[in-house]
C-alpha cells in the first residue's frame, strides 16, 4: 500500500464542495482525479468511499446530479452545486481556515506555545 | 434541517427498496474512463482495465457502502424481522386471531376504564395553567367536607390573602331562557366576578371576559356551543344584545367549547356578573350575610410557591376570621385543591367505584395475558425444532429471541389496536348515557392523548411480558433432541411448575372476578324489583320554569292551572297534575319537621323531602291513599295544608293517628290533611325517606322552585303520542316558554336506573369475557398437559394401570390446581366486595348465592377441563401411545 496520507474524515465533502465550485459541474471520476490534482498527488483518495460521500450530499441536498455525456461521449453521472450547497461551502470554508490558522500559530511558533 | 432531508429520502428509498442500477452505470463510467487514461499511456486496453479495477479497489465494498447509504440499514434489519415475524404470525393464522383478539378484549376493557379515569381524575380544568389555580372550600369542625363561601367571607379573603395573585368568586348555576330564532330553550349558566376569567386565565374564542367597571353591568359572556347551537356562530356576535330571561345582555365574549365549569362536570353555557344575577335568579342570599354559604372560589396562586405556604396563610386568615366574628365563623377553616379535581363530596365514591372497575379490567387482562401466554408457550415448544435448525445453521441466540420478542409484541400492539377499537365505541356507548341529575352535567367521556399512551405502553408491556416465556424456550432447546424430532424437555418439571403457576393465577383471577360481577349483578337484580311506589304507565313529563320569563308567583299559578285545563282536554287525557320536580330526580329540597309546639331536643323530629303538587297527584300517580283526603281544588288562601308518606307518620306519630295534627319545618306551619304510601324520592337505592307534600298553590308565593315545575298527564294510550300537543299547549299559552325534561315516565324512572344499570352492564360484560377466557384457557392448559404425558401414560397403562386410574390421576392434579386457587381467590374476592359493598343495592357484600355460586361454577368448569382430555388420556391404546411424539 501507499504511504500517502488518507483523507480525513469530513474533509472529503468539503474538497468535493470546492472543486465543484472551481470546475463547476463533474462526473465522479473526474472529481476524483481533480482532487489527487490539486492535493499534488498527496491524497490517496478511496474511490469507494468518494461516491458514498456524493449520494449523501446529494440526500442533504447540497448537490445534485444528472446524466449527461462526457469529453469523449462517454455516459456518466454529472454532480453541480446547489445554492444551498454553496452557503454551505462558504461556513464549512471559513470554520476550516480557522482553525487551521489556529493550529498554526501553534505549530509555526513554539515560544509562544 | 439537510440532515433531516438526508434521513426523509433515506427512509423513503429504504420503504420502497429500489435497487441502485444507476449506481453500477456510474462505477463502470468510472472504470472506462480510467481505463482510457490508461489506452492513452499506452497500455492495452485489457491492462488499462485491469489497473483501473486495481486503483478503484474493492468494488463490491463500494456497492455495499453506496446501498448502506441509500437507505437506512438499521431499518431494513428490523422491517427485514417485521417481515418474518408477520409472515409466522400468518402461518399460525389461529393461534394470532385467539391470541389479539385475547389481548384486544383485555387492552380495549383497560383503555375504556382509564379514558374514564382521565377524564374525572387525570384531566386539569382547561384554564390557563391549571397547575397554579386552585378551588377553595370552607370547611367547618365535624361536618363533612365541603361548603361554599358567604360573600364577607369571599371578600375578606380576597383582601387578606397575599399568596394568590387574584382569587374570583361564582355563583354555580342560574337557569335562563334564552329566546329568538328557533323555539325558546332553557339553559344554564353561572354568576361570577368580574375578574374569574383573568384568575382562570381562559383564553377566550373571541371578545374578552368582563372589566372590573362590569360588576353590575347587562354583559354575557356565551359559551362557544351555545354560540354555534342558537347563534349559527356569528362572527359579529360581539356586542349584540341576546335575551336571557327576558332580560337583555350585551355579548362580550365567546369562551372556548372546551370550558363547561371550573369543576368539568357542571355545563354552564353562559357567564353573567355575579352583581346581575339576582336579575335571573330569585332569592339569592344577602350579601351582607356571613351565614349564607353560596359561592364558589377560586385562587390563582403566585407562581412558585408551595402548597405548605398557602395552607398556613389559609389557616391564618381563618384564624382571624374566628376571633373577628366568632358568632358565624368559629371553627371554620379552609381547604383547597387544584381547580377541576373532583369535588370532594365525590371524590371518595367516585375513586373507589373506578378502583372497583380497574382491578377488574387488570384481572381480564391478566386472565387474557395468561391465556396467550400458554398459547404461546405451547406454540414456542412445538417451534423447538424449527428453533433448533436455526441455531444449527447459524444464528445466534440473542437473535432468535429477538425474533420471538418482536412476534409477541406485534401481538401486544395488534391486541392494542384491536382494544382502542374496542374502546372508541364503548366510550361512546357510555357518553350517550344520561344521568338522573336535576343540573346540567357534562359526563362526555373520549378516548384522549393520555389514554392513546397508557392503551400503547399497556400494549407494548403485554407484548414483551407474553413473549418473555417463549423467547426463553425457544432460544434454548437441545438442539441433539429436537434435531430427532423429539421434544428437547418433555420430562423437565421445571417448566410445569411454571404452567401450574399460570393455571392458579388465571383461575383466582377469574374467582375475583367473578365473585365482583356477580354481586353486581345481583344488585341490579335487586334494584329491578324495588318498589318504587308510583306507577310508570301512561305518564307523560314536561317542565317549565315560568318565572324565568319573569312570571309572578301568582301569574305562575295561575299559568299552571291553564296549562292542566289544557292538558286535560287533550283527547285520551284523564289526569293532569302539577309537581316542583318530578320523583327520582337525584336530589330534592328537604326540610326538618317536628309537631307543633314540641320542638324540644327529646321530641321525634324527622328530616323530610319537600314537593309541591296539585289536586289528584296521588290519583295520577297511582299512589294509594292510606288515611285522610287529598288536597282540595281553590285551597290557596286556606290554612296550609299537608299530605305526609307512610314513613314521615311513622316517623313522627309513632302509630298514632297523623290525621288533623299540626307540624311545623322550615318555618311554617302545615296541617296533616292526609297519609300516602311511600315512594322513593331521590334515588333508587335510597333507604325510605320522609316525604311531606303541600299544596302547590299554597306554598308557590312564599317559597317558589328553583327547579321549575313539572306537569305530569295521565293517558291510559301511549303517552309518547301527546307530546306534541302538549308541547303545543305550552306554546299556545306562551310562545316565548322554554320547554324542557319533555319525557315519559317510563324513560325518566329509566334513567334513574341507570347508575346501578351501567354498573352492573360493565361487570357484566367485563365478568363474561373473563369467564369465557378463563375457561377457554383451563381447557388448553389441561389439554395441552395431558397431550405432554401421552407418553407416560401410555407407560402406566402398558405396566397394568386401569383406565380408570389413569383417569383418577389426571383429574386429581386438575382439581389440586383449581381448588389452591379456590384458596387464593375466595379470600381476595371476599375484602374487594366488602370495599366496594357502597355500589351495592339490597345486596349484603358476602352475599351467599354469589360466594356460592362463583366457586362452584369455576370448579364445575375445571373439572370440565380436566375430563375431557383425562378421558381421552385413560382411552388411549397403549402401544400406539408409545409410538406418538
Amino acid at each position: 500500500m501507499s504511504d500517502k496520507p488518507d483523507v480525513w474524515q469530513g474533509t472529503l465533502a468539503l474538497m468535493v464542495l470546492r472543486t465543484l465550485e472551481t470546475m463547476g459541474p463533474q462526473h465522479g471520476y473526474g472529481l476524483a482525479r481533480r482532487i489527487e490534482q490539486i492535493s499534488g498527488d498527496l491524497l490517496a483518495l478511496n474511490y469507494g468511499t468518494l461516491y458514498p460521500a456524493l449520494l449523501k450530499l446529494e440526500q442533504e441536498g447540497y448537490i445534485r446530479s444528472q446524466w449527461g455525456s462526457s469529453e469523449n461521449n462517454r455516459r456518466a453521472k454529472f454532480y453541480e452545486l446547489t445554492k444551498a450547497g454553496q452557503r454551505r461551502l462558504r461556513k464549512a470554508a471559513g470554520e476550516w481556515k480557522q482553525t487551521t490558522e489556529i493550529l498554526a500559530r501553534f505549530l509555526d511558533d513554539p515560544s509562544e506555545a | 434541517m439537510n440532515k433531516l432531508r438526508a434521513f426523509w429520502i433515506r427512509l423513503i428509498n429504504t420503504l420502497r427498496r429500489a435497487p441502485s442500477e444507476d449506481f453500477a452505470d456510474e462505477l463502470e463510467a468510472h472504470v472506462a474512463m480510467d481505463a482510457e487514461r490508461g489506452i492513452r499511456y499506452g497500455l492495452s486496453p485489457e491492462e488499462a482495465r485491469r489497473q483501473a479495477l486495481i486503483r478503484f479497489g474493492g468494488i463490491a465494498q463500494a456497492h455495499d457502502a453506496y446501498a448502506g447509504r441509500q437507505g437506512l440499514p438499521w431499518l431494513e434489519s428490523v422491517l427485514r424481522d417485521v417481515q418474518y415475524s408477520v409472515q409466522s404470525l400468518v402461518r399460525n393464522r389461529l393461534v394470532t386471531a385467539v391470541a389479539i383478539l385475547s389481548i384486544g378484549l383485555g387492552v380495549g376493557s383497560n383503555t375504556t376504564i382509564f379514558s374514564i379515569v382521565s377524564r374525572f381524575v387525570l384531566r386539569p380544568a382547561p384554564v390557563g395553567d391549571p397547575g397554579t389555580l386552585l378551588s377553595l372550600h370552607i370547611m367547618h369542625d365535624g361536618d363533612r367536607c365541603c361548603n361554599q363561601f358567604p360573600w364577607p367571607v369571599f371578600s375578606d379573603l380576597r383582601e387578606q390573602a397575599t399568596e394568590f395573585s387574584d382569587v374570583a368568586a361564582y355563583f354555580d348555576l342560574i337557569p335562563a331562557s334564552v329566546s329568538g330564532g328557533s323555539e325558546p330553550e332553557r339553559v344554564w349558566g353561572q354568576g361570577v366576578t368580574p375578574n374569574f376569567f383573568g384568575v382562570a386565565q381562559l383564553r377566550m374564542v373571541m371578545g374578552a371576559g368582563f372589566s372590573d367597571s362590569e360588576e353590575r353591568a347587562p354583559v354575557v359572556v356565551l359559551s362557544e356551543r351555545l354560540w354555534k347551537r342558537r347563534f349559527n356562530s356569528d362572527k359579529g356576535m360581539i356586542g349584540k344584545t341576546v335575551i336571557l330571561s327576558g332580560h337583555p345582555f350585551t355579548v362580550s365574549g365567546v369562551a372556548p367549547a372546551a370550558f363547561h365549569s371550573i369543576d368539568q362536570i357542571i355545563n354552564a353555557e353562559f357567564w353573567i356578573p355575579l352583581g346581575m344575577t339576582p336579575e335571573l335568579a330569585a332569592g339569592l342570599p344577602p350579601r351582607d350575610s356571613r351565614e349564607f354559604h353560596w359561592l364558589s372560589v377560586i385562587g390563582r396562586v403566585r407562581s412558585g410557591l408551595r402548597r405548605k405556604d398557602v395552607a398556613a396563610e389559609l389557616g391564618t386568615i381563618a384564624d382571624r376570621l374566628a376571633a373577628s366574628y366568632p358568632a358565624t365563623d368559629r371553627g371554620n377553616h379552609f381547604v383547597f385543591e387544584q381547580a377541576g379535581s373532583l369535588p370532594p363530596f365525590a371524590r371518595s365514591a367516585v375513586l373507589l367505584f373506578l378502583s372497583a372497575l380497574s382491578i377488574v379490567v387488570l384481572l381480564l387482562l391478566g386472565i387474557a395475558g395468561f391465556n396467550v401466554a400458554n398459547l404461546l408457550f405451547a406454540q414456542a415448544i412445538h417451534r423447538q425444532r424449527e428453533m433448533a435448525v436455526r441455531l444449527a445453521l447459524g444464528a445466534t441466540r440473542g437473535r432468535l429471541v429477538r425474533l420471538v420478542l418482536l412476534e409477541s409484541l406485534l401481538l401486544g400492539l395488534g391486541g392494542g389496536t384491536l382494544g382502542v377499537l374496542l374502546s372508541l365505541w364503548s366510550t361512546g356507548a357510555l357518553s350517550s348515557l344520561r344521568l338522573p341529575a336535576p343540573v346540567p352535567l357534562n359526563l362526555q367521556v373520549s378516548i384522549d392523548g393520555r389514554t392513546l399512551a397508557y392503551t400503547f405502553l399497556l400494549s407494548v408491556l403485554c407484548g414483551l411480558l407474553l413473549g418473555m416465556a417463549p423467547a426463553w424456550t425457544a432460544s434454548r432447546p437441545r438442539i441433539a433432541y429436537s434435531l430427532k424430532q423429539e421434544t428437547g424437555f418433555a420430562a423437565t418439571g421445571g417448566r410445569f411448575v411454571a404452567r401450574n403457576l399460570m393455571v392458579i393465577a388465571q383461575v383466582a383471577m377469574a374467582v375475583v372476578l367473578l365473585a365482583l360481577t356477580g354481586l353486581f349483578l345481583r344488585s341490579l337484580e335487586s334494584a329491578s324489583e324495588i318498589n318504587i311506589g308510583f306507577r310508570t304507565r301512561g305518564l307523560l313529563l314536561l317542565s317549565v320554569d315560568p318565572r324565568l320569563n319573569g312570571y309572578s308567583p301568582s301569574k305562575i299559578s295561575a299559568f299552571l292551572g291553564q296549562l292542566r285545563e289544557r292538558a286535560a282536554a287533550l283527547p285520551g287525557v284523564d289526569a293532569a297534575v302539577c309537581s316542583d320536580v318530578p320523583f327520582l330526580t337525584g336530589g330534592n329540597r328537604s326540610d326538618g319537621f317536628t309537631i307543633l309546639g314540641k320542638a324540644a331536643k327529646d321530641d321525634p323530629s324527622v328530616l323530610a323531602d319537600l314537593y309541591m303538587v296539585t289536586p289528584g297527584y296521588f290519583a295520577a300517580l297511582g299512589m294509594p291513599g292510606l288515611a285522610g283526603n287529598d288536597f282540595r281544588q281553590g285551597t290557596a288562601s286556606g290554612p296550609p295544608v299537608a299530605v305526609i308518606n307512610k314513613a314521615f307518620a311513622d316517623r313522627l306519630f309513632s302509630g298514632t293517628d297523623p290525621i288533623g295534627r299540626r307540624i311545623e319545618g322550615g318555618g311554617r306551619t302545615y296541617q296533616i290533611i292526609g297519609v300516602v304510601g311511600n315512594a322513593k324520592s331521590r334515588t333508587l337505592g335510597e333507604d325510605t325517606r320522609p316525604i311531606l307534600y303541600r299544596s302547590l298553590d299554597q306554598s308557590i308565593a312564599d317559597d317558589p322552585s328553583m327547579m321549575g315545575y313539572t306537569l305530569i298527564v295521565h293517558t291510559p294510550s301511549n303517552p309518547a303520542g301527546i307530546a306534541q300537543a302538549l308541547r303545543r299547549a305550552v306554546y299556545q299559552l306562551d310562545p316565548t316558554m322554554a320547554v324542557y325534561n319533555l319525557e315519559t315516565m317510563d324513560e325518566h324512572v329509566r334513567t334513574a336506573y341507570v347508575l346501578p344499570r351501567v354498573a352492573a352492564m360493565l361487570f357484566g360484560i367485563f365478568g363474561g369475557i373473563g369467564l369465557v377466557l378463563a375457561t377457554v384457557g383451563l381447557y388448553g392448559v389441561m389439554t395441552f398437559a395431558v397431550a405432554r404425558r401421552t407418553r407416560e401414560i401410555g407407560i402406566r397403562m402398558a405396566m397394568g394401570a386401569r383406565p380408570a386410574a389413569v383417569l383418577r390421576l389426571v383429574l386429581r392434579r386438575g382439581m389440586a390446581l383449581t381448588f389452591t386457587a379456590l384458596a387464593l381467590g375466595l379470600p381476595a374476592a371476599w375484602v374487594i366486595a366488602k370495599l366496594s359493598s357502597s355500589f351495592l343495592y339490597g345486596i349484603k357484600p358476602h352475599d351467599a348465592v354469589t360466594f356460592t355460586l362463583v366457586p362452584a361454577m369455576l370448579a364445575l368448569v375445571a373439572l370440565n377441563a380436566a375430563w375431557i382430555p383425562a378421558r381421552r388420556a385413560a382411552s388411549i391404546n397403549p402401544t400406539q401411545a408409545l409410538r406418538m411424539e
